[in-house]
C-alpha cells in the first residue's frame, strides 16, 4: 500500500514537471535571455602547469593558509621521524595523543609500529562505537590538490572514513606524486574509476566554524589539528 | 517559538529596525561576507565565465528535469540508494517518520538542511515522539533557544556570544563564559554523545550528479560527515531541482558556491556519497534513503521567469548584498528563506495569499543580481510576482490594502503619460497644492488623511515639484535665443 502510494507521488511529480515544461514552451521561445548548455562541460584546466616540486610547495602554502600543518619529507624513514615528532609534541599537550587509531592500510600500521613513542591504546580501523576513544587518527590521503591545499580521501582504497574524522587529531600521509594542481584534475581522476567510489571526502584544513559572532573557532566537530606529511620518496 | 509570519512583514521589519543590537550584528556579517566574496571572485580570472556556464548548466537541467531526475535516480538506485517521493512537506515528513518508526529509531542527529526547515520536519518528528538534535553549531544554538535561523549560512547571526553563553549556562549547566572557543568546545562535547547514540542521521543535499547518482554535501564543521557516517541509517532530503548532469560540472559549482557564500576557495569538507557501502564491514550507514521533495517546485518550471528561482544554489550572497536584508535581517521575512531569494521563493512555495508583502520588500537596486553566482534576475522575478499580485491573483489578494490603489495609480499614470495635456494639468495642480505638505524644502511624513501620500512618506521623504517645470523652462529658454 505504502509502496503504491509512493509510486503515485513519483508519477504525480513527473507529470507536474512535464506539464509545466510543456506549458512554458511558448514563453521560452520568446525568452531571449535563456541560456543553453551547448556541450558537456570540460574539467577546467590549469592556466600554468607546475612541476612536482612546485606543486608540493603550493600545496603546503595553501594548507597552511587554512591552519593545517604540512611537513615535507624525502624518505620513508623521514615519515617515521615526522610521525614521532608530531606525536611526541602532542603528548605534552592536553590532546595527550596516547590512544592511536590507524586506517586498515598495512603500510600505515608498519610505519606507526616503527615510531618510538609510548601509547596506551592502538587500533586498526575501530568501529563507530569504538572510534570515540582515540586521540589521534592516522591515514593515507589518496591525492592532494595543490591550489587549495586539499586532501582527497577515497574510502574504497582504505578504511579511513571514521579514523580521519572522529579523533581530535588527524595525521595524513600523502605521496608527492599524487598531488595534482587543480580541483578539476582531482575530479577527473575520481570519475575515471570504473565505478565512482561510494564515499569520497575532500578535506581542506581542520574543522572550523564562525557561527558565534563570526569569531573563527577551530575544531568544532571534526579534527581540530590536521597534519599532512608529504613524502617525496627520493630514495626510490 | 516566535510567531513571526510573512503576512506581517511590514510590522516585522519595523520591529527589526528598532533593534540596534541586531542591526549591528547584521552590519558586521553582511559587510564581512560581502568583502570576502568579492576578494574570492577576483581571485579567479574567469569568474564571469563560470557564472555564465553555471547558469547554462542549470537552465539545461531545468528544461529537461524529468530526464535528469530519471538518470540520477536510476544510477543511485543501482548503487543501493532507496528513493521516496514527496509532493509536499507533509508527505516528506510522513515518509521520514515512517522510516524512523520502522527502524525503531529513538534518536536522530541532523545536519543543516534548508529543505527540512522548509517542511518543518523537526516538529513532525517530535510529535511522533522521536528526539531530533541539530548538530550544526548555529542550528544547535537556535534549537536550544527555540528560535528560527536568520541567515542561510550563519543561522544564529542575530545572537551575541553573551546571549549564547547565558543559554548554555541555563541549558547545559556550564559556568558563565564569554570565550567563543569554550562555547564551541562545550557544544562539541555535548553533541559527541548525541552522535554516538543516534540511530539515524538526516542531511540535506547540495548537488545530485545525474551521470553517477552521487550526492554532494558541503560544510565546514564536520557535523555533516559525522551525521552521514556514524548512524546506521542515513536519510538525505533533496529538492528535485538539485540535479547537475555530469561529475565534471561539480568543478564549476564547487568553485562558485563556497566563494559566493563565505569567500572560501573550498569549504573544509565536501562529501561525495554514491549509494551505500560495498562491504558490510566498511565504515558508514547500512541504508541510504533519499527523499525527493517537490513542494511547489515543479510549478515554477511553467514560466521562464519563475523557473530561474530553481537555479539557486543557496549560497546566501544575495542576502549579504541586499540593502533591505542588511537592515532587517532574516526573521522579518517570516519564512525559512530570507533576503532577496526568500522574497521570490517563499511566495511561490507558499502562495501569494499569505506572502504578498514579500515581493515589495526590495528597492529593486539589483545588487542581488550582480552577486548571484548563477545569474538569477531577482529584480525581474520580483516585478513578475508584483504583477501577479495586482493582476492575476485571487480577489482577496487583489483587494488587500494598497493593491487597489496601486492598480488605480498606475492606470492614471499611464493615462497621463499618453496625454501631454493631462500630464501638464496634474503637475500644475500638484504645484498649487503641495505647499500644504512641503516643510524645510521636502515632503516629510504627512498625516494619514492624505491617503497614498501618507503611506509613501511614512518611510521616506519626497522631493517637492520645482516651481517651474522643465517644459516651461525649455519654452522660455527657446524664446530667449
Ligand atoms: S539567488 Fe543566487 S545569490 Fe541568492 S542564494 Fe541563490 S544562488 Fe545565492
Amino acid at each position: 500500500m505504502e509502496e503504491r502510494s509512493n509510486r503515485n507521488s513519483r508519477e504525480a511529480i513527473f507529470e507536474s514537471i512535464r506539464g509545466a515544461l510543456a506549458a512554458s514552451k511558448v514563453l521560452d521561445a520568446k525568452e531571449s535571455e535563456l541560456h543553453h548548455a551547448a556541450e558537456a562541460a570540460a574539467y577546467l584546466q590549469p592556466g600554468i602547469k607546475h612541476d612536482v616540486a612546485s606543486l608540493v610547495e603550493l600545496f603546503k602554502e595553501n594548507l597552511e593558509a587554512v591552519d593545517g600543518h604540512c611537513i615535507i619529507v624525502e624518505t620513508r624513514s623521514d615519515v617515521v621521524q615526522a610521525l614521532y615528532e608530531i606525536i611526541n609534541k602532542l603528548q605534552g599537550t592536553y590532546l595527550k595523543a596516547k590512544r592511536i587509531a590507524v586506517s586498515d592500510s598495512s603500510e600505515i600500521e608498519r610505519l606507526v609500529n616503527l615510531v618510538d613513542v609510548d601509547v596506551d591504546t592502538f587500533a586498526v580501523a575501530p568501529t563507530a562505537s569504538e572510534v570515540f576513544n582515540f586521540d589521534v587518527g592516522i591515514t593515507y590521503a589518496q591525492a592532494g590538490i595543490a591550489e587549495t591545499g586539499t586532501l582527497v580521501l577515497d574510502s574504497s582504497r582504505e578504511r579511513n572514513r571514521l579514523v580521519s574524522l572522529v579523533p581530535p587529531v588527524h595525521i595524513a600521509i600523502l605521496n608527492a606524486s599524487s598531488i595534482v594542481q587543480t580541483l578539476g584534475e582531482a575530479l577527473a581522476t575520481l570519475r575515471q574509476a570504473e565505478e565512482v567510489s561510494p564515499i569520497i571526502t575532500l578535506v581542506t584544513g581542520p574543522s572550523r566554524t564562525a557561527d558565534i559572532e563570526l569569531t573563527l573557532a577551530i575544531g568544532v566537530h571534526g579534527p581540530q589539528e590536521l597534519y599532512v606529511i608529504v613524502n617525496k620518496n627520493l630514495e626510490e | 517559538m516566535n510567531h513571526v509570519t510573512s503576512e506581517t512583514f511590514d510590522e516585522n521589519a519595523k520591529a527589526a529596525l528598532a533593534d540596534s543590537q541586531l542591526r549591528g550584528a547584521l552590519r558586521n556579517a553582511t559587510s564581512l561576507f560581502g568583502k570576502r566574496r568579492l576578494a574570492a571572485a577576483q581571485g579567479l580570472t574567469n569568474w564571469e565565465d563560470l557564472r555564465t556556464q553555471a547558469r547554462a548548466i542549470k537552465d539545461d537541467v531545468l528544461l529537461h528535469l524529468d530526464q535528469y531526475l530519471e538518470n540520477f535516480v536510476s544510477q543511485a538506485e543501482a548503487r543501493g540508494a532507496k528513493f521516496h517521493w514527496a509532493r509536499d512537506g507533509a508527505e516528506a515528513n510522513a515518509i521520514i517518520c515512517r522510516l524512523a518508526a520502522e527502524r525503531n529509531a529513538r534518536s536522530i542527529v541532523k545536519s543543516k538542511s534548508m529543505t527540512t526547515e522548509e517542511t518543518h520536519l523537526n516538529v513532525a518528528l517530535e510529535a511522533a515522539g522521536i528526539q531530533v538534535i541539530e548538530t550544526d553549531l548555529g542550528e544547535y544554538i537556535i534549537q536550544l533557544a527555540e528560535e528560527t535561523p536568520s541567515h542561510i549560512i550563519v543561522p544564529a547571526i542575530h545572537k551575541t556570544k553573551r546571549q549564547i553563553a547565558e543559554l548554555f549556562t541555563q541549558e547545559l549547566g556550564i559556568p558563565p563564559t564569554d570565550d567563543v572557543a569554550k562555547l564551541t568546545s562545550t557544544a562539541r562535547a555535548t553533541l559527541r554523545d548525541r552522535f554516538a547514540a543516534a540511530d539515524i542521521g538526516i542531511s540535506g543535499v547540495n548537488f545530485g550528479v545525474a551521470e553517477t547518482g552521487t550526492i554532494v554535501i558541503l560544510e565546514n564543521e564536520g557535523n555533516i560527515r559525522l551525521t552521514t557516517s556514524l548512524p546506521r541509517f542515513h536519510i538525505a532530503v533533496m529538492g528535485i531541482e538539485k540535479v547537475v548532469p555530469r561529475f565534471a560540472d561539480l568543478d564549476i559549482f564547487l568553485k562558485l558556491l563556497p566563494r559566493s557564500g563565505t569567500g572560501q576557495r573550498l569549504t573544509t569538507y565536501q562529501s561525495f556519497i554514491t549509494g551505500t557501502k560495498q562491504n558490510a564491514f566498511d565504515d558508514g550507514p547500512e541504508e541510504l534513503h533519499v527523499v525527493m521533495l517537490d513542494n511547489g517546485r515543479s510549478r515554477m518550471l511553467a514560466h521562464p521567469v519563475t523557473r530561474q528561482s530553481l537555479a539557486c544554489i543557496r549560497c546566501g550572497a544575495c542576502l549579504n548584498a541586499c540593502p533591505v536584508y542588511q537592515q532587517i535581517g532574516g526573521h522579518a521575512y517570516g519564512s525559512v528563506y530570507p533576503g532577496p531569494i526568500g522574497a521570490v521563493i517563499t511566495p511561490q512555495l507558499m502562495g501569494l495569499e499569505k506572502t504578498q508583502q514579500l515581493p515589495y520588500a526590495s528597492s529593486l537596486c539589483g545588487a542581488c543580481r550582480e552577486v548571484c553566482p548563477v545569474k538569477i534576475d531577482i529584480p525581474r522575478l520580483l516585478l513578475h510576482l508584483r504583477g501577479e499580485i495586482t493582476e492575476k491573483s485571487s480577489p482577496e489578494v487583489q483587494q488587500a490594502k494598497g493593491r487597489t490603489m496601486e492598480r488605480f495609480a498606475f492606470k492614471m499614470w499611464r493615462l497621463m503619460m499618453l496625454r501631454p495635456w493631462a500630464y501638464n494639468l496634474s503637475a500644475r495642480v500638484g504645484r498649487l497644492f503641495q505647499g500644504l505638505v512641503v516643510k524645510d524644502g521636502k515632503i516629510g511624513r504627512v498625516k494619514s488623511f492624505v491617503g497614498p501620500l501618507a503611506a509613501w512618506t511614512s518611510g521616506r521623504d519626497l522631493r517637492p515639484l520645482d516651481q517651474k517645470s522643465f517644459r516651461d523652462k525649455w519654452a522660455s529658454d527657446q524664446g530667449k535665443s
